[in-house]
């Protein structure tokens, strides 16, 4: 005897958690406003719920409702994302009016993408954060 | 009215919350070339949850190894946030078994 509804539920959560980290950080990036992503969120988290609600067939089930749950958790992730941004830990763009005005304002806020690296074992040092800060933007220009 | 997927979905939600957790304490502890094991234990426990008869565990069995399977894909960029000083860095790490191979194989990242 097989039971499927595991295999459902370990899809929708990765899809789910994937949605969440790849869409929402490309999202964010490019969105002058936020509030149309995050409403869409919403209304798509809700639908997927009120779908799970509907559904009788229990795999089907627990995959709207973890999918409906990650979505939902996608609107709040909007604005930590922007956070995140504020704080440096992001990159801004700078061809986006929302996050120009981030980096006009925030002093942390940079364009540098700062985990587009691999790790090395050890604390970076000032001179190595300034290599890689050089490289990234002549990568970018 | 099924409330099987809405109680499954806030249980996930939970799960992952928790994945934050032990990822940042995990990376600190044992570091990022852990990532193998990690990744097949995550898939161990979707594999488990076909074998699970009861719906609900085995929902929850499967959605717990996919936070897992997450887990060894976040690995990397939390090493990264601890080198950078956005997290505590600690040096004495407890390498896993097969270290130095690892080491020659790309982490996955999501």
């Amino acid at each position: 005897m097989v039971t499927f509804t595991g295999f459902f539920a370990a899809m929708a959560t990765f899809l789910g958690v994937w949605l969440g980290h790849v869409l929402v950080r490309k999202v964010e990036a490019r969105a002058v406003d936020l509030r149309f992503p995050v409403a869409v969120c919403v209304a798509a988290g809700f639908g997927l719920e009120f779908g799970a609600l509907l559904a009788a067939w229990r795999p089907l089930s627990a995959a709207l409702g973890i999918l409906g749950m990650t979505v939902l958790w996608d609107a709040v992730e909007f604005y930590r994302q922007e956070k995140r941004v504020r704080l440096g830990r992001a990159p801004a763009r700078l061809d986006n009016p929302r996050h120009a005005r981030i980096l006009a304002t925030c002093p942390a806020a940079t364009h540098i993408s700062w985990l587009d690296q691999d790790p090395r074992g050890h604390q970076l040092t000032p001179d190595e954060l300034q290599v890689f800060a050089a490289r990234f933007s002549g990568m970018e220009g | 009215m099924n409330f099987f997927g809405v109680l499954v979905g806030l249980a996930t939600l939970l799960m992952i919350g928790l994945g934050f957790f032990w990822v940042i304490r995990g990376e600190r502890y044992f570091g990022v070339l852990w990532w193998p094991y990690v990744l097949g234990l995550g898939l161990l426990l979707v594999a488990g949850s076909f074998f699970v008869v009861a719906d609900w565990a085995s929902a929850l069995l499967g959605a717990l190894g996919a936070s897992v399977i997450w887990g060894s894909t976040e690995l990397k960029e939390q090493a990264v946030r601890t080198e950078l000083g956005w997290y505590p860095f600690y040096g004495q790490k407890i390498h896993p078994p097969l270290a130095d191979l690892i080491r020659r194989w790309p982490a996955p990242h999501l």
